[in-house]
């Protein structure tokens, strides 16, 4: 998966887990939160991303956390935090261009 | 509830399941006790989504390896980036395949139709050529372009990617501009 293909679920999936290891119903919980309540993932996506994040090596299994009922945590590994970092560069300045086109509108 | 969420999971390809069906329950399970104090609008919104989301998850992780898509975000339908202007249309992939299961069902019945048929004992003779004159030729092929040409718009205005559609979408420069 290259960067051009993060879709709005992936993007709050590895910022869920850029602040520190989370299992599925965390990352569920996460998203929810981070979305202002907009994205409510299924369960069947969450983990359809998260087979694709795992083969492509932007994120790992991690077993220091709670893993009772099943838990399994997951992690960011460092290429897919560079890939994060490059994604949330381009929307920043994606962002920074709206905002200037708008102002420019409105007055 | 989770009987009809654990039949679902074994929708999905084996290697899957072994992976991530006890983790999936595991969520699942947790996402009925939050659900059992919401209302029961919620509850058929939730469970609604659940299994629409494993029913979808299923059939994408079966059609991966036919696709070759093992990395296109297939069942993600909110993108964060925009649609290319030259996208290949979901619509032109929908009308091939039709019209491809239509030649083949038109072969099948053409092979059936003969089949039946008895078979027969006189020959069939040559088939002659008709012979036209050379305006009438021109005429035929004028005829037979003309109604491609229209069948041809037809596809197009129906795909909404028609000349007269496209000059619809454009606005002039500057309108809001002088509205404002």
């Amino acid at each position: 998966m290259n960067t051009s293909s993060i879709t709005e679920p992936v993007l709050l999936i590895l910022l869920s887990l850029a602040e520190r290891p989370r299992h599925g119903y965390a990352i569920l919980q996460d998203a929810l939160e981070m979305s202002d309540g907009r994205v409510r993932l299924s369960t069947g996506t969450l983990y359809g991303a998260l087979n694709r994040l795992l083969k492509d090596g932007w994120i790992e299994r991690y077993d220091g956390a709670d893993q009772s009922r099943g838990k399994q945590s997951y992690r960011l590994t460092a290429t897919g935090r560079r890939n994060l970092q490059a994604e949330v560069s381009r929307l920043k300045q994606l962002a920074r261009v709206a905002g200037l086109r708008v102002a420019r509108k409105e007055t | 509830m989770l009987r009809l969420y654990r039949s679902l999971l074994a929708l999905y390809p084996a290697p899957y399941r072994r992976e991530f069906a006890d983790e999936m329950l595991s969520v699942l399970a947790q996402v009925e006790e939050e659900a059992a104090h919401a209302t029961a609008w919620s509850k058929i919104s939730l469970r609604t989504r659940e299994a629409t989301g494993l029913l979808l998850g299923a059939l994408t992780e079966h059609a991966r390896p036919l696709t070759g898509l093992s990395n296109a975000p297939v069942h993600f339908p909110r993108r964060s980036r925009m649609r290319s202007e030259f996208r290949f249309p979901k619509a032109t992939a929908i009308l091939m395949t039709v019209i491809l299961v239509a030649v083949i069902m038109a072969i099948e019945k053409a092979k059936a139709i003969s089949a039946s048929l008895p078979p027969s004992s006189t020959p069939i003779p040559p088939i002659q050529p008709e012979h036209f004159s050379t305006v009438t030729t021109f005429l035929v092929i004028l005829a037979l372009a003309f109604s491609s040409a229209i069948a041809g718009w037809l596809v197009v205005f129906m795909l909404r990617r028609s000349g007269v559609q496209r000059f619809s979408d454009v606005r002039p420069a500057g309108t809001a501009a002088h509205k404002s």
